[in-house]
């Protein structure tokens, strides 16, 4: 005899998927890229990778505790923020300002707005913000990478502390908007070593290779899909080609805007959050053309180097407008009512 | 025509939950159990309930009518077994709560025999009239058995406009564990086939399109060749469907098969299509020639809780238990009972539930597979991930109109077109923070229609 019969809406059966398993599909398309930050930057970078997780989470965990809300740690997100912001940070980052930056990510980017899924703005670019704004020497302190590269060398050596620090390839390229020439020279020098890595830079975003493979393991787990990616890419490709068309003394080639600074790495692990960007197709052009284009308008006319950040967190802004201006319509148009 | 890359026609959007068919899909259709006591609604079908048109401790006969018609849009309901009418009263229903229904008791049990249904030799459905097909699916009480029920005389009328061009039968069965409609046609394939034609001669439609999913290759390889034997082979095609839910939604399976989008609101007929499921057909083909109204049909009897999973030729009213019973009953102790699939089938409280028209399917499932689905997961926040939106088959926006319905804010639901909703669940299937999508959406509907004052509070 039958007990306990349960009732419920259908469907009755579900797809075995959780945001848990977005989230680790996530982690593990962010692996290469830590694996290849620690071996450019050593045993370091893991350390701060590991503090900036810790630091997540420990956070999350308290805001919950005062608020005396469940606990969410089991969906991961934290785990996830710490990994993105701390492969944004330059690798020479005190462990003490990567904290700060972790509790900034989850406090300011996430809990206040009432956890997962109901933040604006992308925590972990929250974070680095804030760390931008209040320690911006720290911010643009690069070390050089362990395996050392001939074709980068070192800007200054530091006897103290041991670490030697360079200019990063988009740091080179402002150099060459500055002077108006000699973009060629600089670019075609590194464009090689972008591709593995081998140059400074936030320490996830330095090796393109790294961050394809990722990449193309959550494109294939179809965690992220394409729209996002291609649309900031081909954007920024755009807007870098029409810039290197007007003076190619003073611009880099636009692939070269590709593969250096985190272009690539934001393309695919930043830009594509989702919580903070659209959900509509249309939508995620819309979103990915405008990253792709805030992101190039900083670099070639802007004062820093790099934009991407900023560029997110001003596209994370308009995402309500965007999902309002992209309604979907039914596959049969719109009632005649 | 959409076709995907191996030729096989389909629609955008939709999911690919495990089929779950090979529980069932060799069994062949027995004679379902022996019955006493049946409970036949007076509604099972769209539009105007029945009016009882016996009254208590009356004798009828098998086949007797006992419910009359109220309206144009409607289906009278008959007798499956002899025997004096015991009450007129409330029972469970699948969907509409508490629903009147006449309970008539025989002398004795009575097994259902299996129909003999003989194909007229040089059949031709010509020498049938339009009007005496319609009237003989009206007299019969015919009604989409595929699950939403609508009147087949209606459906079938060749009077309304625009003419009918196109007949469109819908042999998908996209939901998983049912193989009702895959046995008929494997088994019953002349009376499907005659059933088709007389629907076509009906509705005066001048193209035929048999759509079958891919994962039913015997079913596809019986029908075409039926087809070639009967010399029918230019008039009637099969069409090869991609194998994913909701293929055999009415509104994906016209895109599927011709490209054409049915207007949101709207119904086939609007565009000229009429779609008329398998075993509609094979009743249809019952109620013309051998003068049969619907008082049986088959049923598949599935699930991983189910001892002995099979297709059963079911009386209608039979009662949920009484088919699981015969079925050797249930395995575990605590189980979800679904009157259909488990996409869009209904789950009962009540086991002396009567089986109905458009009931094709009992599937029990177990508790593990309970403990699967999102009602027994913790719900998380919407992360807005987009997937509700990839699988909608009707190119809405789930999340949005769920959040809204949620909020209770029914304006903001119907600018996401709340109502041009199908309620195919694939939202809330692929969801992965287990938000209930389908269930907040139906909910929205009811209240909005409240608001309209077309349903009571």
């Amino acid at each position: 005899m039958l007990k306990d019969i349960s009732v419920s809406f259908a469907p009755h059966i579900s797809k075995p998927l959780s945001t848990r398993r977005v989230m680790i599909d996530v982690a593990i398309g962010l692996t290469p890229a830590i694996l290849a930050a620690g071996i450019f930057f050593r045993v370091y970078a893991l350390l701060l990778i590991g503090v900036c997780v810790a630091w997540c989470v420990v956070t999350e965990w308290l805001c919950n505790a005062i608020r005396k809300k469940p606990n969410s740690l089991g969906d991961y997100s934290a785990v996830v923020t710490g990994i993105i912001l701390a492969l944004a940070l330059p690798p020479g980052l005190p462990l003490w300002a990567a904290a700060i930056g972790a509790s900034v990510s989850i406090v300011i980017g996430k809990m206040v707005f009432g956890g997962l899924g109901a933040n604006v703005f992308n925590p972990a670019m929250v974070g680095r913000a804030f760390l931008t704004a209040s320690f911006g020497v720290l911010m643009t302190t690069w070390a050089v990478p362990a395996t050392i590269n001939d074709a980068m060398p070192a800007m200054s050596q530091d006897d103290i502390t041991d670490t030697r620090t360079q200019a990063t390839p988009l740091a080179w390229s402002k150099i060459a908007i500055k002077q108006q020439a000699e973009a060629e020279t600089l670019s075609g020098r590194q464009f090689l070593s972008t591709i593995t890595g081998e140059v400074g830079g936030c320490m996830g975003e330095t090796s393109t290779l790294a961050i394809l493979l990722g990449a193309a393991y959550l494109l294939w787990r179809r965690t992220i899909n394409f729209h996002i990616p291609l649309a900031v890419l081909s954007s920024a490709l755009l807007f870098g080609g029409i810039a290197y068309l007007i003076d190619s003394d003073a611009y880099v080639q636009p692939f070269f805007h590709l593969t250096s600074g985190a272009l690539l790495f934001g393309a695919f692990f930043i830009a594509t959050d989702p919580v903070t960007a659209p959900l509509t197709r249309r939508g995620m052009w819309l979103f990915g053309i405008g990253v792709g284009a805030i992101t190039m308008v900083i670099r070639v006319l802007g004062e820093y180097p790099e934009g991407f950040m900023y560029a997110v967190l001003l596209m994370n802004a308009v995402t309500p407008l965007i999902d309002r201006l992209c309604k979907r319509i039914p596959a049969g148009g719109k009632p005649n009512a | 025509m959409t076709t995907d890359s191996q030729g096989r026609s389909t629609f955008t959007g939709g999911v690919h939950p495990p089929d779950s068919k090979h529980l069932t899909e060799d069994k062949a259709i027995a004679p379902g159990p022996p019955v006493k006591e049946l409970a036949i609604f007076l509604s099972q079908h769209i539009g105007a309930p029945c009016q009882a048109s016996v009254a208590k401790a009356a004798m009828v006969e098998a086949g007797q009518p006992i419910g009359e018609c109220q309206g144009f849009v409607c289906a009278p309901v008959h007798a499956p077994i002899a025997g004096k009418v015991k009450e007129i009263a409330l029972q469970s229903h699948p969907v509409l709560g508490r629903s009147p229904a006449v309970t008539i008791v025989a002398e004795e049990e009575v097994q259902p025999a299996a129909p003999s249904f003989q194909r007229p030799d040089a059949f031709d459905p010509k020498t049938y009239n339009r009007e005496q097909i319609c009237d003989a699916a009206r007299e019969a009480g015919l009604v989409g058995m595929g699950g939403a029920g609508f009147p087949t005389s209606v459906k079938i009328h060749h009077d309304a406009k625009p003419a009918k061009h196109t007949l469109l039968v819908n042999a998908c069965e996209c939901e998983p564990y049912i193989t009702c409609d895959y046995r008929l046609m494997l088994e019953w394939t002349d009376q499907v086939i005659t059933g088709i034609e007389l629907a076509q001669r009906a509705c005066g439609a001048s193209k035929v399109f048999i759509g079958i999913e891919d994962n039913k290759p015997k079913a596809i390889e019986t029908m075409t060749a039926a087809i070639q034997k009967l010399g029918l082979g230019g008039a009637m095609n099969v069409v090869r469907l991609e194998t994913k839910y909701p293929q055999g939604g009415e509104r994906q399976l016209i895109n599927a098969v011709m490209g054409e989008h049915v207007p949101t609101g709207g119904i086939p007929p609007m565009i000229g299509v009429v779609v008329l499921n398998v075993a509609t057909a094979a009743a249809l083909a019952e109620a013309v020639i051998n003068n049969q109204p619907l008082t049986h049909r088959v049923v598949t009897v599935t699930g991983e809780a189910i001892a002995n999973p099979g297709n059963y030729y079911v009386a209608i009213g039979t009662p949920v238990q009484t088919l699981i019973d015969f079925c050797g009953g249930v395995t575990t102790k605590s189980a979800k009972v679904v009157m259909g699939g488990p996409m869009m089938g209904q789950a009962i409280a009540d086991l002396n539930t009567p089986i109905t028209k458009t009931s094709g399917a009992i599937t029990v499932l177990t508790k593990e597979q309970i403990g699967q689905a999102k009602f027994e997961r913790r719900q998380t926040a919407c992360i807005r991930c987009g997937r509700c939106l990839e699988v909608c088959p009707e190119n809405l926006n789930p999340t949005s109109i769920a959040h809204a319905v949620k909020s209770n804010l029914l304006d903001v639901a119907e600018r996401h077109f709340i109502g041009a909703c199908i309620e195919c669940g694939c939202c809330s299937y692929v969801c992965p923070a287990n938000i209930e999508l389908t269930g907040y959406i139906k909910t929205g509907k009811i209240f909005l229609a409240r608001q309209r004052k077309q349903m009571p509070a």
